[in-house]
């Protein structure tokens, strides 16, 4: 009997169908949060449609948030803009993250990829980057990311709509507010794979909490910051006799370690 | 119109942080600092995530504090025993944390 292996285009089409179901599982999670910030958001005064356009010309909830506030209460277009850009700037980060996964993929689609690369979106991309197996062919990995991104692209803005149009309907006594932050610890913990990885996550996180009270969002930026030093210090200092430290690879990662 | 083109260009420069280093092979990161890319997934994601957990609304109290922690424990134990399944964890950490609330109220401390 002779064995029978998936092929190519059933490969890409299971890559495909997970990173709809693991990006649905998070548009699930993210119901409340959605939902409340677009009733929140529709009380600003600013037009609902350009709310809704909000997420997904912009498609990062925090900066939606504080930006649409910020109009609603009459600011000018460039602190709106810049409050935006300040919240978002750990998107750099995680650009710089996969780059090294992404970089055999054509120009246009990394560029395309890059539009969808909110919080989730990243977070699954690199957990499946990183995973053992690796992302599998490039036709695997375009099926999963592009996806995952778009599942959670149409999810948040027709959460965001719902909010915008219902969520006066909706009853607050319903406690859901964990959702989120349990999604963020769930999509963390696959990332975190060894000792510099949990420290880089621990330090990040109590740093972000002592500095919850900075404007902006500055917090997670913050600890984020000081999560990466630390993390990246103990690589340092654990690898430091390693003759890997002084190659250019970036093989020899931390997450591979 | 001001409100449409402040949200324009907020998408643009949100566009912009996350292309940076994707739109040209002679933009990458240093090498030097390659090697420690791995870390941003769990630097970033738990500084979102920890002060969500340990502060939920924003200010850490015995009431709100001691449920989600436990319910972020209880996830995290969940998702390790179901290989690593998401979803386990999540409906985990939700039904415990309702379960907390719901015996707070019972005792009277909620």
């Amino acid at each position: 009997m002779t064995p029978s292996f998936p092929s190519g285009r059933e490969l890409t089409r299971a890559a495909s169908l997970q990173g709809f179901r693991d990006a649905g599982l998070i548009i699930l999670a993210y119901i409340p949060f959605g939902i409340a910030m677009g009733a929140a958001l529709a009380t600003t005064g600013v037009d609902p449609w350009l709310i809704i356009s909000s997420s997904v010309v912009i498609f990062a909830g925090a900066s939606q948030l504080a930006g649409i506030e910020l109009l609603g209460a009459g600011a000018g277009i460039l602190l709106v803009v810049v409050t935006i850009g300040v919240i978002n700037a750990r998107h750099l980060l995680y650009s710089a993250s996969l780059e090294p996964h992404l970089a055999d993929w054509p120009r246009g689609l990394r560029m395309l990829g890059a539009f969808l690369l909110a919080d989730p979106v990243y977070a699954l991309a690199i957990a499946r980057f990183e995973r053992p197996g690796g992302a599998g062919a490039r036709s695997e990995q375009y099926g999963y990311f592009f996806t995952a991104g778009l599942t959670c692209l149409v999810g948040w803005t027709g959460l965001t709509t719902a909010g915008v149009f219902l969520g006066g309907l909706i009853p607050d006594d319903i406690p859901l507010g964990l959702a989120v932050p349990l999604t963020f610890l769930l999509l963390l913990l696959p990332l975190v794979k060894d000792t510099s990885g949990a420290i880089a996550a621990i330090v990040g996180g109590i740093v972000a909490l002592v500095a919850r009270g900075l404007p902006l969002g500055l917090s997670t930026l913050v600890g984020a910051a000081a999560g990466l030093v630390a993390g990246g210090l103990l690589f340092w200092w654990l690898h430091r006799g390693d003759p890997r430290g002084s190659e250019d690879d970036a093989d020899a990662g931390p997450a591979h370690g | 119109m001001v409100d449409a083109i402040a949200i324009l260009l907020g998408g643009l420069v949100t566009y912009l942080t996350r292309v940076l280093f994707l739109v040209s092979k002679k933009l990458r990161p240093p090498r030097s600092v390659k090697r420690y890319l791995p870390l941003v997934g769990p630097a970033v994601l738990g500084s979102i995530a920890i002060p969500g957990l340990i502060a939920p609304g924003g200010e850490i109290a015995f009431a709100t504090t001691v449920p989600s922690v436990v319910a972020a424990l209880a996830a995290w134990s969940a998702w390790r025993l179901a290989r690593k399944q998401m979803v386990v964890g999540l409906v985990v950490g939700l039904a415990v944390w309702w379960g907390i609330f719901w015996l707070m109220g019972v005792v009277g401390w909620g």
